[in-house]
């Protein structure tokens, strides 16, 4: 009886370890975004201090997303540093016209319509309370993607569990309604889906 | 230590046990569902540069403003649009999801000669020998717009004839036309202004007019009151949503409603509740009683009811001669909160010839699919999906919802008049035509149908009267060009003319009118689509989205 107790256990062990740590691993590529980009750096050294200072709302509301090139071309039109990021920002990408392939975090399916004009503006929210205070730091994040649905880690949110230590981790459909059921915000279906 | 199979098996519970625990199979089936949304052949919402653009429904005669949201310049979702003075942000269930009926798989894309594949030259062939050979009939479900007057004009020239089907909302107005001398695409019902609605199984809150214009003023003035500033009172033979939700249900027997209306006339009459307008109904009130299933005495304390709280109006939901005369009793038409002269009459051939005498039938794509012409002539049917058994020899693929340049006159039962216009936001699917640019290739002579809107832009504008309706409203008097005006109206505007004058109507009703059953209600009356995909028939049975939530989240 202890033998089969054991050996149930240790069946049962093995299994939540696959499941619990190296299916992760197994689900999620690991890809590294085309550049090494240091959000805090640059807020340092071009006094933008605020997350909107570079990713811009336009005037009818539409979120701009990533800054362009011509942006990026604004310091970096000849190489300032020594970095080979850098060198190939400005070599492959400035100077040969090319935008630069970023992967984005927070890309939602494409049935999803969001509106960034309507969430900062009339709700007040701030950017980390989604994002993160990656923009604070330093850190180059690695784009995890799901091989089976394609979406970003970042979608699902990285705890496997769906048990979320911190408030801006998932940015599923759950996620959104938590928050708008907190504040009593009610949307149909046709409000956020195409 | 020996490994035994009785090992291997407790270690597989063990392991099997954990797996279940772990997240493995439940984000596996979660991440494959999404997988299998994904696959490539799938159409998906397009990403690009996002807009919104306003147009108009084309689905039914109703028009509604839609609020467009565009993604990499096609559409991918849709919304009412709260500016447009009648349907004031309302959508039918269908409405909201029609930008996908452009992928419906049964979309017609290429002509079917009887069930075979065939080319728009052998049509075109086809219809120009059966146009020599005798006289051809064409059926509009939508009169009044442009298109409706490139039919007209050729079904004219060919000696032919063109009809127009009505709606349920159009029908109940064509009792009128007799005792009025104004066809009943001139008349409205002046609901806006009513404080009792008698509605003999006209589904008022589900799928009557257009959508948003009665549950609106139901939620302002009635949702949840005891004693309400608006009193529906909802006549029919078994339940429906919007008798569950009137002030008062009435159940009769069916095919009873012109004998209740003779019943209440009747009342009216001898108790002296109204001015005598008519003639008294043939029935008494123990024969209506009898014929109803509701007793004299419920007959009786219903008139009192209805002309407790006035203007008082009934509403049938087909031609039923006897409800319109109640009308008349009532003093209803040609006043305000009753049946109201929307606009002039204008000249027109609307033919009542019957098919049969045809050598061939066009049938328009705003029939609905259901509609099947009595009639062994050829015929040629113009749709955007293929509905499934036809008996149409012909099927020829027309451009659908948001594909086609058309213009959306005055909804069938509106008090006012108005004018909108539905450009084309995407282009339309290869090999594709609609009914007038088929007959305008056949007759070059014939005006296409961009020219009849700007014709009727530049009426509008001469008129001087009226406003165009858009984020701003501005009087016609304002505009200075007719391009301008129909560019407004291309853009989402709407044109509202004056509100109608009451006392410019007068009736004639000599004789009571002859008793007959009323048809069977169609639930989905004016808003059936000429396809209704399975999923949108769901949606109509199951949404809460006809509920009216004015002010959601304020």
């Amino acid at each position: 009886m202890a033998r089969n107790s054991l050996v149930f256990g240790f069946g049962l062990l093995v299994a939540l370890l696959a499941g619990w740590v190296g299916f992760p691993r197994v689900l999620y590529s690991r890809q590294n975004q085309p550049l090494a980009f240091h959000h805090k750096t640059h807020a340092e050294k071009s006094g933008s201090a605020q997350c909107n200072d570079c990713h811009t709302l336009a005037e009818d509301g539409k979120f701009a997303g990533i800054p362009s090139t011509e942006t990026c071309a604004g310091c970096h039109s000849e190489q300032v540093g020594t970095s080979k990021d850098e060198a190939v920002l400005v070599n492959s990408f400035l100077k040969a016209g090319k935008p630069v392939p970023w992967k984005v975090y927070a890309r939602q399916p494409a049935n999803v319509w969001f509106s960034h004009a309507i969430h900062i503006r009339r709700a007040n929210l701030e950017c980390k309370q989604c994002h993160f205070s990656y923009g604070e730091t330093d850190e180059v994040r690695v784009y995890e993607q799901n091989r089976i649905s394609g979406y970003s880690r970042d979608i699902w949110g990285h705890s496997i569990s769906r048990i979320r230590f911190t408030r801006h981790d998932g940015m599923k459909m759950n996620d959104c309604e938590d928050c708008h059921r907190q504040r009593h915000i009610e949307v149909s279906c046709l409000g956020c889906h195409k | 230590m020996k490994v035994t199979r009785r090992d291997w098996l407790v270690w597989g519970a063990g392991a099997t046990a954990g797996v279940v625990l772990s997240p493995v199979p439940w984000k596996l089936l979660g991440d494959t569902s999404i997988w299998t949304q994904n696959w490539p052949w799938i159409p998906q919402p397009a990403r690009g540069p996002l807009e919104v653009k306003a147009s108009a429904c084309t689905l039914c005669p109703n028009g509604c403003g839609l609020r467009v949201r565009m993604a990499g310049g096609w559409p991918v979702g849709l919304a009412g649009l709260r500016s447009h003075p009648v349907s004031q942000g309302a959508l039918c269930p269908l409405g909201f999801g029609a930008h996908q009926l452009i992928w419906h798989p049964a979309r017609l894309r290429a002509v079917r000669h009887r069930g075979g594949a065939s080319s728009w030259d052998e049509a075109r062939a086809a219809f120009v020998k059966a146009c020599s050979e005798g006289p051809v009939g064409i059926v509009d479900g939508f009169p009044g717009r442009a298109a409706s007057s490139v039919f007209e004009s050729f079904a004219q020239k060919r000696n032919g004839a063109y009809r127009a089907v009505l709606g349920p909302e159009s029908q109940a107005l064509t009792p009128y036309e007799a005792w009025t001398r104004v066809p009943a695409r001139n008349l409205g019902f002046d609901l806006e202004n009513a404080r009792t609605i008698v509605s003999f199984g006209a589904p008022l809150l589900d799928g009557w007019g257009t959508p948003g214009r009665f549950s609106h003023l139901w939620a302002e003035r009635a949702a949840g009151q005891s004693d309400p500033q608006l009193r529906l009172i909802h006549v029919e033979t078994s339940l429906s949503t919007t008798g569950s939700r009137a002030w008062r249900r009435i159940v009769i027997r069916p095919g009873s409603e012109a004998a209740l209306a003779s019943g209440i006339a009747r009342v009216l009459i001898e108790d002296k509740l109204v001015p005598a307008r008519g003639p008294m109904p043939l029935l008494t009130l123990s024969q209506a009683a009898e014929q109803s299933g509701i007793s004299a005495d419920a007959i009786r304390e219903l008139a009192h009811t209805m002309v407790a709280s006035q203007p008082v109006i009934a509403i049938a939901n087909d031609d039923n001669p006897a409800i319109a005369a109640l009308n008349v009793i009532l003093g209803a038409v040609g006043s305000r909160g009753g049946i109201v002269q929307r606009s002039k009459p204008k000249h027109s051939t609307i033919s009542t010839a019957d098919l049969r005498d045809m050598r061939a039938v066009l049938i328009d794509s705003s029939m609905p699919w259901e509609f099947v012409p009595e009639t062994r002539a050829e015929v040629f049917r113009f749709a955007a999906w293929d509905g499934g058994p036809t008996r149409a020899d012909w099927l020829l693929p027309t451009p659908a919802l948001l594909e086609d340049l058309t213009d959306m006159p005055t909804a069938p039962a509106s008090a006012i008049e108005t004018y909108a216009i539905a450009a084309p936001l995407v282009a339309p699917p290869t090999g594709t035509l609609s009914a007038a640019q088929f007959l305008a290739e056949i007759d070059p002579a014939a005006a296409p149908v961009e020219k009849i809107i700007r014709a009727r832009c530049d009426e509008l504008l001469r008129g001087r009267a009226g406003t165009v309706h858009a984020q701003e409203s501005t009087p016609v008097t304002n505009i200075a060009t007719a391009e301008k005006l129909e560019e407004q109206l291309r853009n989402g505007g709407v044109w509202v003319g004056e509100p109608p004058r009451a006392a410019a109507l007068r009736c004639d009703l000599k004789e009571w009118p002859a008793e007959r059953p009323s048809k069977p209600s169609a639930r989905s009356s004016a808003w059936a689509a000429p396809v209704l995909p399975p999923l949108a028939t769901k949606l109509y049975e199951e949404s809460n989205l006809l509920q009216p939530v004015p002010r959601r989240n304020s």
